[in-house]
């Protein structure tokens, strides 16, 4: 167990190295850089004036230089500074980040808190009518765009409230929390309850069949015990990994979802410093994200390791 | 590994449909068979139909040239002339959304044969290699899967620039992993199985062996997988260009007609917004459901 | 002189009196102006930028030596008011302007405002200081000073060249505040300080910026509100619903478009909408330094083949304006008569007959209907870029024109553009003030950076040198019209359409003007005020 651990602590560290590679030259090979967004955004062209500024910055310098340099601050916690505002990076992420954390939990919340019956429900009552139903609406689910599911809830709470959820960054009422983040949430949730309704349903459907759920029942166990008691428990491991997995999927949903709902998290903010090439931020972010995504399939892996015997840790 | 993913999936087609009490001989017999066991899948297929028709036959079905701007009938609402009306330009939106079809239709089997067909050698390779190349593997897919979906497509099209080959490509990679993964648990547990030792005995060469044994029997779940990402990927376009990433204009991409400049249209022309987005959900939707039954057929481990 | 320094007295005085005027129709003090920002600016530091997304939050925090004046909504000489100076004089063969500067002004951080100031200001926006700017687009504003003087701590001298008469128009745009000497540009970027109506508090990138009320301001009375918030929403239709909503008193100034004005109008009746021209022109620049714009006959053809009241039927329904360089009348003052302007090839009504002599200028350089010419329109990949970049390639293909349209992120503009690499461009150009001087010499003149096709005509420049230094209006007018009829027969960057955008509030917003020639000028906000 101890030798597993360690393996898997070295290759997640692996793993964190090879992000800061790919992301570092992904980003260099996108052309144009903040110096250039500058000079666009002031309407004019000057090589003195830039050169200057590229110096001023370090991105006339090498790039193994600026990665060492980079990384190098990244270990030691240094983060650097946000080229376009000319703040600590470290300033202008953290703010951000119990935003989307805050947005993220609550659509995980939803997935999983209807996602989850609905799954077991739509199992149970495999070939049925609900069934259908069931299906159907989390297939839907699956196939709209979240970007227009917001712009449809924003425009029709216009049309019949004449209010809308936009964002308050400092909610007075628990009617104007809600707004803030139930409904981004919720457009953003709905994809994943629907995925999570799905897994639930066949990953039960799959306990059900199985010889010691025929035992129970054989045994005379009463249906809502077998349901509930035994299947549940045994199919909820794969909704796990699933909801681990789509933690990551979400930061994309959030993107779009932030952006149409205004709300100023991290999320939006990775895709504006994209934009402006602001190589510090877009960097240190997407290591945390990494980060944060390697850390939940780690832990993801501990909790089936813990939950499932059959898990060999020699693998 | 987890030991979940090595299970078996090979499957004898004419056992299952007897057991399914089919009383079928001839190929017709057995679609409408499956079709009304299967209705959901049945309508996704007619879906799917319906997008790959419209994407093929889009020159003959559009009213109007998708392209041509005309002042005088601009955002005129839907009409016997113009059936989802026009857009700020006064384009059909009608025409726009059948030529769409094509791009959507191009960006979803494009990204999946390029990410599948890469996916698939990649796993074969390193489900059967295993050794150094396997381990790369390995650490390549964790990486590429700790990056978010829309964030890795987003820096790839900024780095390639937006046109149609870039956005399949930067689709593509992110789902390379995915793909080999499967691909790759397969192998590994096809590896082991009687008839490959039996190959193997025999002396057929490595790559005979992966080509024509372990291969055709990954095919089932890869089905499954491609039919799940091909929606997926009409969805990855439909947000990158909606974050003005995608096709560019004056391409009509659902995406793009649904993305900034037609969302100014929500209130006073919203069919600019209606019709580009049930559009979209709609092909998503007959690919779900199709995928759906797809998997429920192919994969009875899975059968619900 | 004396005479002079009366004349001075005399337009200070009747500005008094207005401003009396004003005062009768009392406004309310208090409230929190909420007003949503359409992107978040760079930075702070507005003669570090070149847009008005830095002009709108950030011109409360400033003075300039003179304004124009806040309510009025069209800038002309008549309407520049002393604002740090208490009043000006041109002196010396009008070849030095001499303010006298107001006293006991106070920076927001307590530090007294003196003639050094200026001096610091202007020395830095001309790269004669040892603190430079990170950026400084303006710099060739001041191409005819030679130096700025002060005489003792209240009056600063600007010593130029020769005659600029525009001089006096540069120093009253927004663009134009006077930074603190103790106070360096790296600060102005993040926390800028002024002393202005409004005190700067915070700006966070991409969510928002805040500004409270300047309590020591030296206007007494002023300003009326405690406070402006701007909320970034790049979203434009959530940003509308917002407004609706009740969530902003008042929208992005000249932000509006003519279908979302619609949009707000049949939501929100009570809201006061305004439609203005901005001073923005949309345009084509033309490589004419490779095939197959280095052939004139094909650049000719191109001009002759739009249709520009198309372009403003399908973008503004119908609320656009046509023109030459300058700004069309009646906002505009210096715009070509219209027997002039449709004189100009392509710019008369008969479109099909413009086509025709435009297909055959074509088949003269080898085109025609089975031979089309293959071109490339870039252009930025915003919307009021990409819009007309589509409605242009529509049109060239009347001509035997297949246009493809190749969208430019920000980023990859301008070193596109300064590599030549392009074909045709489609680009706007925003005008800080109504006035040749800055639009002739900015974008037309050899060497400018704003030039950006870098046509170069010494003929023409010399006319632009004689209009510069013409003090007699009506000569300089006639002058004006002369070179930009030139410009435009030149295809040296043909002009589409000027804009018109709308400006919205809600009814208890009182003492908002929107400017009607510039859409960098008129952002002051001290006479706001929420009738609440």
């Amino acid at each position: 167990m101890f030798a597993y651990l360690v393996r898997r602590l070295f290759l997640m560290l692996v793993t964190l190295f090879g992000i800061s590679i790919v992301i570092f030259f992904l980003l260099r090979i996108v052309p144009g850089n903040i110096v250039d967004i500058l000079f666009a955004a002031a309407g004019y062209v000057d090589p003195a004036d830039k050169a200057n500024l590229e110096k001023e910055l370090g991105i006339d310098q090498p790039l193994v230089v600026q990665y060492v340099h980079w990384i190098g601050g990244f270990l030691r916690g240094d983060f650097g500074y946000s080229y376009v505002s000319e703040k600590p990076a470290l300033q202008e992420i953290l703010p951000r980040i119990p935003i989307t954390a805050r947005l993220a939990g609550l659509a995980l919340l939803f997935s999983a808190s209807i996602g989850i019956p609905l799954g077991v429900i739509s199992a149970v009552k495999q070939g049925t009518k609900l069934d259908y139903a069931l299906r159907v609406v989390s297939l839907s689910g699956l196939s709209l765009p979240s970007f227009w599911l917001g712009l449809l809830i924003l425009t029709a709470s216009v049309a019949m409230f004449g209010q809308m959820p936009i964002f308050n960054p400092n909610p007075q009422t628990w009617l104007e929390a809600f707004a803030t983040y139930a409904v981004p949430a919720a457009a953003v949730g709905f994809r994943s309850a629907a995925l999570t309704m799905r897994i639930t349903r066949s990953s039960m459907l799959e306990v059900l069949r199985q010889d010691y759920i025929r035992t129970a029942r054989a045994k005379g166990a009463s249906d809502a015990a077998v349901n509930y008691h035994h299947a549940l428990k045994n199919a909820i491991l794969p909704v796990i990994t699933v909801i681990g997995i789509e933690a990551a999927f979400l930061i994309g949903g959030l993107i779009v979802t932030e952006t149409v709902f205004n709300i100023p998290g991290v999320a939006r903010f990775l895709v504006e410093a994209i934009r402006w090439r602001d190589y510090p931020i877009v960097q240190n972010l997407v290591m945390f994200i990494a980060v944060v995504v390697v850390f939940a399939n780690f832990t993801v892996d501990m909790l089936y390791a813990v939950f499932d015997p059959r898990i060999r840790f020699t693998e | 590994m987890l030991v979940a993913e090595r299970r078996m999936a090979t499957i004898d087609y004419d056992l299952e449909l007897k057991r399914a009490g089919a009383n079928a001989t001839g190929g017709w017999r057995r679609v409408l068979f499956l079709a009304r066991r299967h209705v959901l899948g049945a309508a996704g297929l007619i879906i799917m139909t319906v997008f790959v028709f419209t994407a093929i036959f889009a020159n003959v079905l559009a009213r109007f040239d998708p392209l041509t701007v005309d002042a005088a009938h601009a955002l005129a609402r839907p009409s016997a002339a113009h059936w989802m009306g026009t857009d700020s330009f006064g384009r059909d939106v009608f025409s726009r959304i059948i030529h769409g079809a094509r791009i959507s239709l191009a960006v979803g089997l494009g990204s999946t044969a390029l990410g599948g067909t890469i996916g698939v050698i990649v796993g074969l390779t390193s489900g059967y290699l295993s050794g150094w190349f396997d381990l790369v593997f390995q650490r390549v897919s964790d990486i590429l899967q700790a990056l978010p979906l829309l964030v890795l497509a987003l820096v790839m099209t900024a780095a390639l620039g937006p046109s149609l080959p870039n956005v399949i490509i930067a689709i593509a990679i992110p789902l390379i992993p995915t793909v080999a993964r499967v691909i790759r648990a397969n192998t590994l547990a096809l590896r082991e199985q009687p008839f490959v030792e039996a190959a193997k005995s025999i002396g057929m060469s490595e790559v005979r062996i992966a080509v024509r044994h372990v291969l055709p029997n990954t095919l089932a779940p890869l089905i499954v997988l491609a039919t799940a990402q091909l929606g997926s990927t009409i969805l990855t376009e439909a947000s990158l260009s909606f974050l003005g990433l995608g096709i560019p204009e004056p391409y009509p991409s659902w995406g793009r007609m649904l993305s900034e400049s037609a969302a100014e249209y929500v209130r006073t022309a919203p069919w600019l917004v209606i019709f580009p987005g049930i559009a979209i959900s709609l092909a998503v939707f007959g690919t779900n459901l199709f995928g759906d039954a797809l998997r429920d057929i192919l994969d009875p481990r899975q059968r619900g | 002189m004396r005479s002079v320094w009366a004349l001075a007295a005399v337009a200070a005085l009747s500005v008094l009196t207005v401003s009396t005027t004003t005062l009768a129709d009392e406004g309310k003090q208090g409230g929190i102006l909420r007003i949503y920002h359409r992107d978040s600016p760079g930075n702070a530091s507005i003669h570090e930028g070149a847009t008005y997304s830095l002009n709108v939050p950030f011109m409360p925090v400033f003075n300039n030596l003179v304004i124009y004046k806040q309510d009025v909504a069209q800038n002309s000489m008549d309407t520049i008011v002393p604002e740090l100076a208490e009043s000006w004089a041109w002196v010396n063969d009008n070849k030095t302007l001499t303010f006298k500067l107001r006293q006991g002004v106070k920076w927001h951080d307590g530090k007294p405002f003196t003639s050094a100031d200026v001096k610091c200001t202007f020395d830095m926006l001309m790269g004669k200081s040892q603190q430079k700017f990170r950026q400084n687009p303006r710099k060739a504003w001041y191409n005819e000073v030679n130096d700025v003087t002060t005489n003792g701590d209240f009056e600063v001298s600007f010593n130029l060249k020769r005659p600029q008469p525009s001089l006096l128009a540069l120093l009253a745009s927004g663009y134009t505040p006077v930074y603190p000497c103790h106070v360096s540009p790296a600060e102005m970027r993040t926390h800028p300080i002024g002393t202005g109506p409004f005190k700067f508090v915070e700006f966070k990138a991409n969510e928002s910026i805040k500004l409270t009320r300047n309590p020591d301001y030296w206007r007494k009375g002023r300003p009326y509100l405690d406070g402006i918030e701007f909320t970034i929403i790049p979203n434009r239709s959530t940003a509308i619903l917002a407004f609706v909503a009740g969530k902003f008193d008042m929208t992005f100034p000249t932000e509006v478009s003519i279908p979302l004005l619609k949009d707000v109008k049949s939501q929100d009746p009570t809201a006061v909408c305004v439609v203005e021209p901005n001073n923005v022109s949309t345009n084509i620049i033309v490589n004419s330094t490779a095939a197959p714009f280095d052939n004139a006959d094909i650049r000719r053809a191109m001009a002759l083949a739009l249709d520009r009241k198309a372009f403003i039927n399908i973008m503004f329904e119908g609320q656009g304006d046509i023109g030459g360089t300058m700004e069309p009348a009646p906002a505009g003052l210096w715009a070509m008569p219209k027997e002039m302007l449709e004189s100009i090839p392509g710019y008369g009504p008969d479109v099909k007959a413009n086509r025709e002599e435009a297909k055959k200028l074509m088949q003269k350089a080898g085109y025609g209907p089975d031979k089309h010419l293959a071109v490339k329109v870039s252009t930025r990949n915003i919307p009021v870029y990409r819009d007309p970049a589509v409605i242009l390639i529509d049109q060239l293909k009347s001509i035997y024109i297949d246009g493809e349209l190749d969208v430019v992120e920000t980023a990859n503009w301008f070193p596109k553009i300064a590599r030549k690499d392009y074909m045709l461009g489609l680009n706007l150009t925003g005008n800080a003030v109504d006035d040749p001087d800055q639009s002739f010499y900015e974008n037309y003149s050899c060497g400018s950076e704003r030039n950006y096709t870098n046509y170069c005509n010494k003929e023409i420049e010399k006319l632009f040198d004689a209009q510069s230094q013409e003090t007699d209006v009506n000569k300089r007018k006639k002058l004006v019209w002369e070179i930009d009829k030139k410009l435009q027969e030149d295809v040296a960057r043909p002009i589409i359409f000027h804009a018109r955008t709308g400006t919205c509030w809600k009814p208890y917003v009182k003492g908002v003007t929107v400017m009607s020639n510039s859409s960098y000028n008129g952002y002051r906000y001290e006479d706001v005020w929420m009738d609440k």
